[in-house]
This record gives structure tokens, sequence and C-alpha cells, in this order.
């Protein structure tokens, strides 16, 4: 069914957002139209303006609201180690873990011959520069265990070891809170190889 | 609710919704296959590793009216070592990409499947022929119907001063064959693509690698001149 114009095209909007069906979007839409004017206009500026204030980090790429991100700029952060990763969110879920006092290099991404990203796609010059201007010892690469990061991780060892930086992989290993059985072959397989003495 | 059994060799997969995939296999029976698996991209899913790309898997699908839904997947043959080689990765990929182009959805695929599968196995055992992507690309070829015409002239069936190569003629040409559009090609480069089509490809012939460039060359853009499409960027290198 078709709404007024006005309503039916904040729906179709709202619509094409991720996770968001068609009835979610009537719903949300239906939600705005009845809070007080200022609430509706308070969210369509937020939306604005974190469009317009958020950019790129000149250094890591993560997202920040100045010429540095906050990670960049900490001063008590450890610059010899740096953290790579695909995506500026996955940045935030390394965060999560307070185990990484270093810095982060986002890629934009990972190599993927099958999509056509290659690794002139992604950020790999930048961070070739970094790790001699900022002396980095050791690069910690946090892809996805997936084929394409892994491709990555091959890359970017084989780009950066001939430089004289350590280059680790993240582990691969069981869900904590999972049962042995449900593991599936490649997992556990890698999980074995990765084993370490206790 | 109509549950059905298949089995194939993992091509690809990409992002659909919040959590799920769209894979896209090659099954022998069933020829491009895609399904969906849910909540496959969070870390604790069932499935794990299973649906990864090279995976040769025995699924149970339920049917659905767009796309089918993996409910069950186990695996037959992982391939876990060729992911761990750069070299060897990207040369699988480059045959995923090959056979996601040429295969097609209900068709029965058996001979791209045992070529996939005896190609994977190969790159698996260790490093791999510096031509192997050269002879899957001919092998390819021929599997779809488009083999080109290597030990003899495809004008005249000649077989000897085969010193050009035509695309649109679909192979190798003589002297007096020949025509404006074909290429030349080196000394030996035609008996090496030749050998490298004919022979097994767990068994190539020995190594030229002063020909190996060429002999990659010649055989993507003739696949791209039949397929009608650039080969990304894995088969180019
Ligand atoms: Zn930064
Ligand atoms: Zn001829």
């Amino acid at each position: 069914m078709m709404f007024e114009a006005p309503i039916q095209r904040l729906i179709d909007e709202l619509a094409r957002l991720p996770g968001i069906g068609r009835k979610s979007a009537q719903r949300l839409a239906f939600h705005i139209l009845h809070v007080e004017e200022e609430d509706a206009r308070r969210l369509a500026e937020s939306i604005l303006s974190m469009r317009s204030e958020v950019r790129l980090c000149d250094r890591c790429f993560n997202v920040t609201d100045s010429e540095e991100c906050s990670i960049c700029r900490d001063l008590r952060r450890d610059p010899s180690t740096m953290c790579v990763v695909e995506r500026p969110q996955d940045i935030v879920v390394v965060e999560k873990t307070q185990e990484f006092r270093g810095r982060y290099h986002v890629l934009g991404g990972s190599i993927s011959p099958i999509e056509g990203i290659g690794p002139d796609q992604l950020r790999m010059r930048e961070l070739v520069a970094r790790i001699e201007d900022e002396q980095v010892s050791e690069v910690i690469v946090a892809t996805n265990p997936t084929v394409e990061g892994d491709t990555t991780a091959l890359y970017l060892a084989r780009l950066l070891k001939p430089l004289g930086v350590r280059v680790t992989r993240l582990a691969s290993g069981l869900p904590v809170g999972g049962d042995l059985d449900y593991a599936d072959e490649l997992t556990l397989g890698r999980a074995l190889v990765g084993r370490r003495e206790m | 609710m109509a549950l059905r059994h298949d089995q194939g060799i993992v091509l690809r997969s990409y992002p659909f919704g919040e959590a799920d995939r769209v894979v896209v296999l090659l099954s022998p029976n069933q020829g491009k296959v895609r399904a969906v698996a849910k909540g496959v991209r969070k870390t604790k899913s069932r499935f794990g590793g299973r649906l990864e790309p090279f995976s040769h898997v025995d699924l149970v699908l339920y049917e659905g009216r767009n796309l089918d839904t993996i409910t069950q997947v186990e695996v037959i043959e992982a391939f876990p070592h060729l992911r761990q080689d750069l070299d060897r990765v990207l040369a699988a990929g480059a045959m995923v990409e090959v056979l996601d182009v040429v295969a097609q959805e209900e068709e029965a695929s058996h001979r791209a499947f045992l070529l996939l599968q005896r190609s994977l196995r190969t790159l698996e055992e260790g490093p791999p022929h510096r031509d192997l992507v050269t002879a899957f690309l001919l092998k390819a070829a021929d599997v779809v119907g488009v083999g080109p015409a290597l030990a003899e002239c495809a004008g005249c069936g000649a077989t000897g001063g085969l010193h050009r190569f035509s695309f649109a003629a679909g192979g190798v040409l003589c002297d007096r064959c020949r025509t404006p559009g074909a290429v030349a090609l080196r000394d030996g480069l035609t008996g090496y693509l030749a050998a490298l089509a004919a022979a097994p490809i767990d068994a190539l012939p020995e190594e030229d690698p002063s020909l190996s460039d060429d002999a990659l060359g010649v055989s993507r853009r003739f696949l791209e001149y039949h397929l009608d499409r650039r080969l990304g960027a894995a088969v180019r290198a």
C-alpha cells in the first residue's frame, strides 16, 4: 500500500537502510510523524552534521572529526606496534578488548581477486610510508579470517618483511564459550597449528 | 517445505542482509548454485569456515521461492594449505573466477567440476607449476566448447609453420592462412601451449619460464574474447 507522498518518501529512504524491512520502515516513519517537531529536527540535523563533520584521519584513515583521530593524537599509545584492519569499525572492536596499546592503520578493504580488488586499491603505499616514518617494529594483521583477509595478510607479510618489521597475524581459534564438537575442520585445524605451551 | 541434497565447491560468497551471505557453488549436477547461509558472518556461526571459497562441501538445502537456504554443511575436502601461500591462493582465486563466469545455473557441469577439483588438489599439494593457471584457462576453454586449435592450423589443418594465433579463428594459423589480426607467437610458444593444453593438470610439461608470460597472455585474451568479458587481476598476475 502507498501512503501520502511525503510519508512514502521517508518510508522508502528508511527501507534502504541495512536491516530495515518495509514493516520497520513504516513503523519508524509513523513514529517520527508523531514525535515533537524539535525531536524530528534534531534527528535530521544529526544525520547531516555527521556526514559533514566526520572525515578520515590523515594518518591512519580511522573516522574522526579533526585532521588526526583521537588514537593517533594520544601520546600514551605505543607507536612501535601497529594493528592493520580492513575497516574503521574494526578499530572499535579491537579497542574493546583493551589488550592493544599501539596505533592502527585502516586499509579500506581486503584483496579480493574475485571481486577485482587488488593491493593498489587499498592503502598499502601509505602503510609502507608510515612504517618508515614512525619507526614501527611490529605490524599485527587483524584482517578477517576469510580467504580475502588471509590473502591480504599474506601479501602484507611479503611486502613488509623486507623492511625489517615483525609481521604477526591474529590467531584463529575456537570461539570462547562454544562446544568443541561444533567447530568446523578449518577452524579446529588452525587452532591446532596455533596451539600454545601451558 | 522441501529439503534437497547437493554438493559443490564454493566459488565465492557475498554479504547479504545483516549477518548472512549468499554462497555461490559449483555443483557437478546443478552447475552454478546460489544459496543463503544465515548468520555465517557472525564469529560464532555454526557454519564456521566450512563455506569459505575452495571448500568442497555436502549441503542440505531448504528450497525457497528465490534462493535456497543452507541448513547443513559437511566438508568433503577443505584445501587448508593452499590458503597459506600467496601465489597459490591467487591461482585458486583465478580459477574460481573463471568458472564463476563460465558455469550456468541448472546445467550439469561434471567436467568443469572435475577440472576445478583436480586443480585445487594440485595446488594443495605444494608449490604449483608456474603455468598452472595458463593450463587451467586452456582446459576451461575446452570444457565450455571453445578449446583453441593448437596442434594444427585452425584454417586448413596443417601441422607445420604455426606461427600466428587468431582469437577470432579459434587458434593457431599457418603462414598461408594467417589473417591481418592474428598475433605473432614467439618460437616454441605454439608447442608449449599445445603441451599445456594436452597434459593432465597434475602432470604438466617441464616449465619454460621464458614462455610463461606470453602463454598466459594469449590464453587469457583468447578466453576473454570468447567469453566477451575481461578476467580480473588474479588471471593477469
Ligand atoms: Zn588516526
Ligand atoms: Zn592453414
